[in-house]
C-alpha cells in the first residue's frame, strides 16, 4: 500500500511535508508555548502580591494551598462537574439539531438553520445574560407566567446558581456542539440505515446500532470541546451563577486580575489546564476505543 | 533636586536610559531607582497651554458613556490646544497592567480609579507621584476641599456618596439606618456585589465597623455577610440597576448617583444615605512617578482641567458627580436632591485604611466568596 | 418506510427544543434593541429604529464594530492559511509528532481566555517588543484562539480524502503545484471555508482574551459593550447586537453563496 504523504512531497519537488505546518508551530511556539509556560512556571514561586517576575526560590506553598483549602479543592471539583453536565446537556440538545440539519437536503432551509445556530454564537456575552434574565429572573417571563398560571408560588431560583450556569453554558457551547457532529452525521450513508431497516431492524434500533455508533467520532469531538470551553469559561459562571457557582477560573481572575497574586493565580491556573489535559488524553484513549484502534 | 526645562528631557532621558542599562549589565549595582528619579522629577507645570510636539499621553478611565462625554468636554479640546495626542484605555482593571511592567514602565500616565484599587497598586511599587508634589504643579488643587488631597497617593476630582437604594414601592417603611438591610423580609431580595468591587469592599468594611468593634473587625463582617445571604450578588453597577428595575432586588448597595439618576428617569427608588459611617465613592487621578518630562507636564495639565469648575460642573450635571473644586456650584440635577458644595456638606467623610484592607485581602476574598457561594 | 419523514418526532421535538434555546435571548436582545422607550426594558415600550440610530451614529459603538470587523477579518485570513497549511500535513503524515501537534494546536481552546490574555500581555511588557496594547499584540491573541477551529474543521473535512485524485491529475499531465491547487485545494475548499466563518466568529465575538490586550482608543465590540454596560443598560448595545447578529448572518448567506453550504460542514 501506497505511503500517505508521499503526493506531496514529490509533487513540490523536494518539498518536505512538515515545512507546510513550520509557520503554525512557530507562531505557537513564540506566542503561546513560552508565554504561557512562563506564566505557569511562576505557579512555583512564592505568592507576593503585586510581583510577576520569575525568580529560582521553588516552592509547592501554592499548589499545597489549593489542595488543603475546600475553597480551591471543591472548585476543581466543581468545574470538572459543570463541565461533565453541560456537555451531557449539549450532547442530548446538539444531536438532533444537528441530526435534523444534517437531513435537511433543501439548500435554502439548510442554510437558515445553520444561520440559526450560528446567529445565537454573535450575541455578546453580557447582553445575552440580559436575555437570560429576562426570561430567567424571579420576575422573569417564565417565572411570571408560572405564577400566572398558579402553577407555583413563589418564584422558581433559575438564576444565580448552578442551573442558571448550566443553561448558559449550554446556550454558549450548543453551537460548537451541533457543528461537530453535522459533519460527521451528513457522511453516514443512508443505505447504511436502509440497509440494516431491511434487515429487519426498527427505526430506533437502525439508529441505534448504525448510525449512533458511526457519529461517535463527532460525538466525542464535540463533548470534549464543549467540556473544555466549559471549564475555561469566566464569563458565564461570574454572570450567571451569581457567585454561588464559584469555578477555576473565576479564582484565577480574582487571584491575578484583583489581587495581584499572580503567582497563586498562576497554579491555579495550571491545575485547570492540567485537568483540560486530561480530558484530552481520555479523550484519544476513547477515540482509539470506539474506532476499534484506528485513530 | 534638579530641575531643567522640559525640551531636553527626551534626549536627556535616552541618555540615562541608555547609561543606567550598561551600568546595570556591568552589574555595578547601581540603584537604577535613584538614576530615574532624577530625571522624572524634572517636570514643572504653571497653568499655561503649551506645545508638546505631538507627543503621546497615555490616559486610562472609564469607558462607554463616561468617555464620550470626557472626550468631548475636555480631550478633544484638549489635543488640539496643548499639540498633543491623547491614548485612552477604558478596559478596566489598570492594576494588573501597572504590576506587569513595574514601575519604570507605567502603562498610563494619569490613571482614574477608585480607592481600594489604587492603595493596592500604590502598595505594589514605587508608582505613582507623590501628592504634594502633584499639587505644587497644578494651580487648581488650591481651590479643592482638603479631603481631596488626603489619601497622599492621587487626587480625589469628584466624589458620590455610598448608600441603600431602595425601590420605594416595595419597601416600606423606607429605610432609615444602615442595619435595615439585615431586615428579615429582604431575604433574598437585597442585592451587593463580588468581592473585587469596590462597593462591596466599603459595604464589608462599614459592616465590620457597625456591627463590632471597629473597622478591624473582620469577624464581625464576616457574620454580618452570613446573616445577610440569601442575597443577590451583582459584579457591576449597571447589573444592579437592571435588577433593582426588574424588581428582582428590593433593596441594593448603591451610590448615590446612580440613584439619582435612576430617580429622575421615572423608577421608584430612593437613597438611604449612610450616616453611621459616611465612606465616598471616589474618582481619584494619579500621576505616574516614571515618565519623560514632556508627559508629565501634561499630565499635571491634564489634572489641572480635570479640577477646573467647567468640567466639574459638567460631570455634575451629566454623571451626578460631586465636586471638590470649592468654586462650583452643584447643578440642579443634584442640588435639587439636597445635595451642596459647602465646607459643612464635605466634613465627616470617612476613609477605611485601605492598607489593612489589601493586607488582609486574600482571607476576606476567600471568607466572603465562601459565604457568598452558601 | 419512504413515506416516514428523514428525522422522527421525538429527534424533531429535541431539535426544536434546542433551537428555543438557543434563540431565546437572541429574540429578547433584538426585541430590546428595537425598544421604543427611553432605557432597555422587556417588553418593550413599543417599537422603533431610535437605538439603532443611535447605534449607527454613536463613535462608541459604531467604532468598536468596524474594529472588531477589521480584526476579526485579518485574524482570519491569517488563522485561515496558517491553520489550512497545518491541517494538510496534519492529515497526511502518519507520524508521532504529527499526533502530538494535533493535540498541541487544540491546547488555546482550552486554556481560560483571560489566562491566556494575561500570559500574552506579561509576554508583550516584560519582553518589550512593542506588543503590548498594540494591534499586532491583540491580533496574535485573536489568531491563536480562531486557529485551533481551522485545523479541526480542514483536518476533518481531509479524513477519507483519496490521494488518488491528485495521483490521477498529475498522470494527466498536471504540473504538482496544479494538482494541488486544482484538485486537493477544491475538494477541501469547504472544510476551510467552515473554518474561516468559525474563526470569524470566534474572533468578532471573542471577549475573555481581549480582555487584557485590547488597544487603547479602540475597544473592540464585545469589550465596548462590556464597559458600557457595567455603568449603563443602554439599548444602544442591544441595537449593537442586532448589527453583530447581522454580519454574522450576512457572513453565512455570503459564503453559501461561495461554496454550497450543504457541502461545508461535511465531513
Amino acid at each position: 500500500m501506497r505511503r500517505r504523504g508521499v503526493s506531496i512531497s514529490e509533487a513540490f519537488g523536494g518539498f518536505r511535508l512538515w515545512w507546510l505546518v513550520l509557520p503554525a508551530f512557530l507562531f505557537f511556539l513564540a506566542f503561546f508555548v513560552v508565554p504561557v509556560l512562563s506564566l505557569l512556571a511562576i505557579s512555583f514561586n512564592k505568592t507576593v502580591p503585586g510581583v510577576v517576575t520569575l525568580t529560582d526560590a521553588f516552592t509547592l506553598d501554592n499548589f499545597v494551598r489549593i489542595f488543603t483549602r475546600p475553597l480551591y479543592y471543591e472548585a476543581i471539583l466543581r468545574s470538572i462537574g459543570l463541565g461533565v453536565v453541560v456537555a451531557a446537556v449539549a450532547l442530548v440538545l446538539g444531536y438532533p439539531l444537528a441530526f435534523l440539519i444534517a437531513k435537511t437536503e433543501h439548500p435554502g432551509r439548510n442554510t437558515a438553520l445553520m444561520i440559526l445556530v450560528l446567529a445565537s454564537m454573535q450575541l455578546d456575552m453580557v447582553i445575552r445574560m440580559y436575555g437570560l434574565m429576562v426570561l430567567m429572573g424571579d420576575t422573569g417571563l417564565i417565572n411570571s407566567a408560572l405564577i400566572g398560571l398558579h402553577l407555583i408560588d413563589e418564584p422558581l431560583p433559575l438564576m444565580y446558581n448552578a442551573f442558571g450556569v448550566v443553561v448558559g453554558l449550554v446556550q454558549v457551547t450548543l453551537p460548537f456542539m451541533v457543528l461537530s457532529l453535522v459533519g460527521i452525521i451528513r457522511a453516514i450513508h443512508p443505505s447504511l440505515e436502509e440497509a440494516a431497516r431491511s434487515l429487519g431492524a426498527s427505526r430506533g434500533e437502525a439508529f441505534r446500532r448504525v448510525v449512533l455508533p458511526l457519529s461517535m467520532p463527532g460525538i466525542l469531538a464535540g463533548s470534549l470541546l464543549v467540556f473544555a470551553l466549559s471549564i475555561s469559561s469566566y464569563v458565564v459562571p461570574a454572570l450567571m451563577g451569581g457567585w454561588k457557582v464559584v469555578v477555576l477560573p473565576i479564582h484565577i481572575y480574582q487571584q491575578i486580575a484583583e489581587a495581584g497574586r499572580w503567582q497563586f493565580g498562576a497554579a491555579v491556573a495550571a491545575i485547570l489546564f492540567l485537568t483540560s489535559l486530561v480530558a484530552v488524553f481520555v479523550y484519544h484513549r476513547a477515540a482509539v476505543l470506539t474506532s476499534g484502534g484506528r485513530t | 533636586m534638579m530641575k531643567t526645562i522640559d525640551k531636553s528631557g527626551a534626549t536627556r532621558r535616552g541618555f540615562l536610559k541608555g547609561s543606567a542599562g550598561g551600568l546595570a549589565a556591568l552589574g555595578a549595582g547601581v540603584n537604577l531607582f535613584n538614576i530615574n528619579h532624577a530625571w522624572s522629577a524634572d517636570a514643572v507645570y504653571d497653568g499655561g497651554v503649551f506645545d508638546a510636539g505631538g507627543a503621546t499621553l497615555n490616559v486610562a478611565e472609564w469607558g462607554g458613556f463616561w468617555e464620550e462625554i470626557v472626550r468631548k468636554e475636555m480631550l478633544d479640546a484638549f489635543e488640539k490646544d496643548f499639540n498633543c495626542k491623547i491614548v485612552y484605555e477604558s478596559s478596566f482593571p489598570w492594576f494588573p497592567k501597572f504590576v506587569a511592567g513595574g514601575p519604570e514602565k507605567p502603562p498610563f500616565a494619569i490613571a482614574n480609579w477608585n480607592y481600594g484599587e489604587m492603595f493596592k497598586t500604590a502598595a505594589a511599587g514605587d508608582f505613582f507621584t507623590p501628592v504634594d508634589e502633584v499639587v505644587e504643579n497644578v494651580p487648581n488643587a488650591k481651590n479643592i476641599w482638603p479631603f481631596a488631597t488626603a489619601t497622599g497617593v492621587g487626587i480625589t476630582w469628584s466624589y458620590t456618596r455610598y448608600c441603600y437604594a431602595y425601590r420605594t414601592d416595595l419597601v416600606d417603611p423606607p429605610i432609615k439606618s444602615f442595619k435595615d438591610f439585615w431586615d428579615e423580609k429582604y431575604a433574598g431580595k437585597r442585592g451587593t456585589y463580588v468581592t473585587s468591587n469596590g462597593l462591596q469592599m466599603d459595604f464589608f468594611i462599614a459592616a465590620c465597623a457597625l456591627f463590632g468593634k471597629d473597622q478591624y473587625d473582620l469577624d464581625a463582617g464576616y457574620e454580618a455577610m452570613k446573616a445577610a445571604m440569601p442575597m443577590k450578588i451583582s459584579d457591576f453597577t449597571g447589573n444592579m440597576q437592571t435588577l433593582l428595575e426588574r424588581g428582582e432586588v428590593a433593596v441594593a448597595v448603591q451610590h448615590d448617583a446612580e440613584v439619582y439618576q435612576m430617580m429622575d428617569r421615572g423608577i421608584k427608588v430612593a437613597p438611604y444615605i449612610w450616616d453611621e459611617v459616611k465612606p465616598i465613592l471616589t474618582q481619584t487621578k494619579t500621576v505616574s512617578k516614571y515618565l519623560e518630562p514632556v508627559q508629565k507636564k501634561l499630565a499635571y495639565a491634564l489634572l489641572n482641567l480635570t479640577l477646573d469648575t467647567k468640567l466639574q460642573s459638567v460631570m455634575c450635571d451629566k454623571f451626578y458627580q460631586r465636586p471638590v473644586n470649592k468654586n462650583v456650584v452643584v447643578t440642579p440635577n443634584l442640588s435639587s436632591k439636597g445635595v451642596s458644595n459647602t465646607e459643612d456638606s464635605t466634613a465627616g467623610y470617612w476613609t477605611p485604611d485601605w492598607k489593612s484592607y489589601n493586607e488582609n485581602e486574600a482571607d476576606i476574598v476567600e471568607t466572603v466568596n465562601g459565604i457568598f457561594a452558601g | 418506510m419512504r413515506d416516514e419523514p428523514a428525522v422522527s418526532w421525538p429527534m424533531r421535538a429535541v431539535a426544536i427544543l434546542a433551537l428555543v434555546i438557543l434563540l431565546l435571548p437572541v429574540v429578547i436582545v433584538v426585541l430590546a434593541g428595537l425598544n421604543a422607550g427611553e432605557y432597555l426594558t422587556f417588553p418593550p415600550k413599543g417599537l422603533s429604529l431610535r437605538w439603532v440610530i443611535a447605534f449607527l451614529s454613536s463613535p462608541t459603538f459604531m467604532g468598536a464594530y468596524l474594529y472588531s470587523f477589521v480584526l476579526a477579518l485579518v485574524a482570519t485570513l491569517i488563522s485561515t492559511v496558517l491553520g489550512t497549511l497545518a491541517a494538510v500535513y496534519l492529515s497526511r503524515s502518519r507520524s508521532r509528532a504529527a499526533a502530538i501537534l494535533r493535540g498541541f494546536f487544540m491546547l488555546p481552546v482550552v486554556l481560560p481566555g483571560v489566562v491566556l490574555g494575561l500570559a500574552l500581555y506579561v509576554f508583550y511588557v516584560t519582553t518589550d517588543i512593542g506588543l503590548a496594547r498594540s494591534f499586532p499584540g491583540l491580533l496574535i491573541g485573536h489568531v491563536l484562539v480562531t486557529f485551533p477551529f481551522v485545523i479541526a474543521t480542514v483536518t476533518a473535512s481531509m479524513v477519507g480524502f483519496d490521494l488518488s485524485l491528485e495521483e490521477a491529475a498529475r498522470s494527466l499531465g498536471a504540473s504538482p503545484l496544479t494538482a494541488f491547487m486544482k484538485i486537493t485545494l477544491r475538494l477541501i475548499a469547504p472544510g476551510i471555508s467552515a473554518g474561516a466563518i468559525f474563526a470569524f466568529i470566534v474572533s468578532f465575538g471573542q471577549f475573555e482574551t481581549t480582555l487584557f490586550l485590547t488597544v487603547p482608543n479602540h475597544e473592540p465590540l464585545p469589550m465596548a459593550m462590556y464597559i458600557s454596560l457595567r455603568y449603563k443598560f443602554e439599548p444602544t448595545a442591544a441595537a449593537a447586537g442586532i448589527f453583530a447578529i447581522a454580519l454574522v448572518a450576512l457572513s453565512t448567506v455570503v459564503s453559501a453563496r461561495l461554496v454550497s453550504l450543504r457541502r461545508v460542514f461535511r465531513a
